[in-house]
């Protein structure tokens, strides 16, 4: 890789997330898709949320919450227009929630912000990032973390993995029961070997998927021999290059590792990813860890290296 | 399948899976395991495949008892006794003997083992398998402590141990016991958590 290669990589990405921002300050009012905002951001839906997370510093979700507040507080002190109208438009059904969620970002009521001609506290980020009426926006600050012990990424070059596999669809922190039926199945029929790699994939992203209808996989790998049966099914997971983190701690913290990742690490390595889903290994048990000592790698598949340009950015 | 609570061992026998940083005297009770015996470095391929072995046979006996909807429990964590004498650090590696453990409740019978085992090996799963026992170990007073840090630092807590336990007028009876409370593979070995467990007799 040529020198200045990696700094070029994460000017592309903080150009396809300046699209994406700019998109969402000129449409607060519609509801934001988030294949459209993957798209403009040249990135697969699975990935896009922890890449925007982990270059932000903040989620999809409460950055347009946040950018639309904001819009509400420049409306009181510009317009007339009735407060119970700015609600609407901010999103919130009731005076009630606009009122307490306002409260919570400015200190102040929606109608004392008026009164006091916008004399409040300013909401502060790190990005810099902030509705303009106009929407002109020329950039923002990438977040970075200093934390080096936990942001040890290396590359690994992986086999396809036949898997056996059991499918969830449902609320991810519900995933251990599918597990507890997948394991007692394998379990019975000796497949739980000295080997065997327990790996999970989601399909879907638990921040910005409903609940119901997240899809996960639990992945045991198999040998050549085994073949699909009843509620287990057979797939491979690709080979190929793969950005690995350990995560340290609970499966609640996972998504905070996965936002380093893919929104910290990768706009600053020179590579892009792979459209294949993410996915995890689980090195230890819950069943005889405590939570704090759990060990996941975190796996993000990479297209084979080459220039930091992707194809989607020569489109504009 | 019967409604009825996960059974968790090492909670069940707190006093025993639960040491502080300094040593006490603790009355083990007898109880069984799952074991393999062998010789050989920690860490190298034997090793790794008693290791593999020994939990294959846990789990399996644990998921085909489940399934067929006897009592659950989960799956310990991994013990291992250490057979020498003297000063293990003069010993070359490669000649260290030790039996690995897993805790298994006591309802867990033979029967259980060899369905377990012939399972397996049905599946052209490790051949070290068939080397796992189930055994009963009475240790019965030992002394306990926590270590924290590398492996190859634990013989300054048994000297600990040890002038602790002959305060008391005991002696170390061994074989060493430890129970592993962190993954090597992934905890820096200065985070290690180890209890270390020393039989001790009458001196």
């Amino acid at each position: 890789m040529r020198p200045g290669m990696k700094d070029s990589t994460l000017r592309f990405y903080k150009e396809r997330m300046l699209r994406v921002l700019v998109h969402i300050q000129q449409h607060l009012d519609e509801p934001l898709r988030l294949d459209e905002l993957a798209t403009l951001a040249c990135l697969s839906p699975h990935h896009f949320h922890h890449v925007f997370t982990g270059m932000l510093g903040e989620s999809l979700a409460s950055h347009i919450r946040r950018l639309r507040l904001e819009r509400a507080a420049c409306r009181l002190k510009l317009s007339r227009t009735p407060v119970a109208q700015i609600a609407l438009e901010a999103g919130y059904e009731t005076h009630e929630a606009f009122s307490r969620a306002f409260r919570g970002s400015f200190g102040v009521s929606p109608t004392q912000f008026r009164r006091r001609n916008g004399k409040a506290r300013q909401i502060q980020v790190r990005s810099g990032v902030h509705y303009h009426a106009d929407a002109r926006l020329k950039g923002f600050r990438a977040a970075r973390t200093g934390d080096k012990k936990t942001m040890t990424v290396t590359i690994k070059q992986l086999k396809p993995m036949k898997v056996a596999f059991m499918r969830h669809v449902g609320p991810y922190n519900e995933v251990g029961k599918t597990w507890e039926r997948f394991m007692m199945f394998l379990g019975k029929e000796g497949l739980l070997g000295g080997d065997a790699q327990f790996i999970g994939i989601c399909h879907d992203d638990p921040a910005v998927t409903p609940p119901d209808k997240i899809r996960y996989d639990a992945c045991v790998t198999v040998d050549d021999r085994f073949q699909a049966q009843g509620e287990i099914g057979v797939q491979v997971v690709a080979g190929g290059e793969y950005a690995v983190m350990t995560h340290f701690g609970p499966y609640e913290k996972l998504g905070e590792s996965y936002a380093k990742l893919l929104g910290q690490w990768l706009p600053r390595s020179g590579r892009n990813l792979r459209s294949t889903p993410y996915f995890e290994v689980y090195l230890n048990s819950p069943e005889n860890t405590e939570p704090a000592d759990l060990v996941t790698d975190l796996y993000a598949p990479l297209e084979p290296a080459r220039g930091g340009h992707h194809a989607c950015d020569r489109k504009d | 399948m019967p409604a009825t609570e996960k059974i968790d061992l090492c909670k069940l026998h707190k006093d025993e899976y639960v040491s502080p940083k300094k040593p006490v005297l603790v009355r083990v009770k007898p109880a069984q395991y799952l074991s393999i015996n062998g010789e050989g470095a920690p860490g190298d391929e034997r090793f790794a495949a008693c290791i593999g072995a020994l939990y294959a046979v846990a789990f399996t006996i644990k998921m085909t008892r489940k399934f067929a909807g006897k009592q659950d429990y989960a799956v310990c964590k991994l013990e291992g006794q250490w057979f020498f004498e003297g000063d293990l650090a003069r010993i070359p590696k490669d000649k260290w003997r030790w039996k690995l453990l897993i805790r298994t409740p006591d309802f867990v019978s033979q029967a259980d083992r060899q369905q377990a085992v012939a399972t397996l090996l049905g599946k052209g799963k490790t051949r070290e398998v068939e080397e796992v026992k189930l055994e009963r170990i009475d240790e019965g007073q030992c002394v306990q402590m926590l270590h924290v840090g590398p492996y190859d630092r634990e013989h300054e807590t048994i000297a600990q141990m040890q002038t602790f336990a002959e305060g008391k007028g005991l002696k170390l009876a061994g074989p060493h016991h430890d129970i592993y409370l962190s993954d090597p593979r992934r905890v820096p070995p200065q985070r290690l958590k180890t209890i270390l467990r020393e039989p001790v007799s009458a001196s």
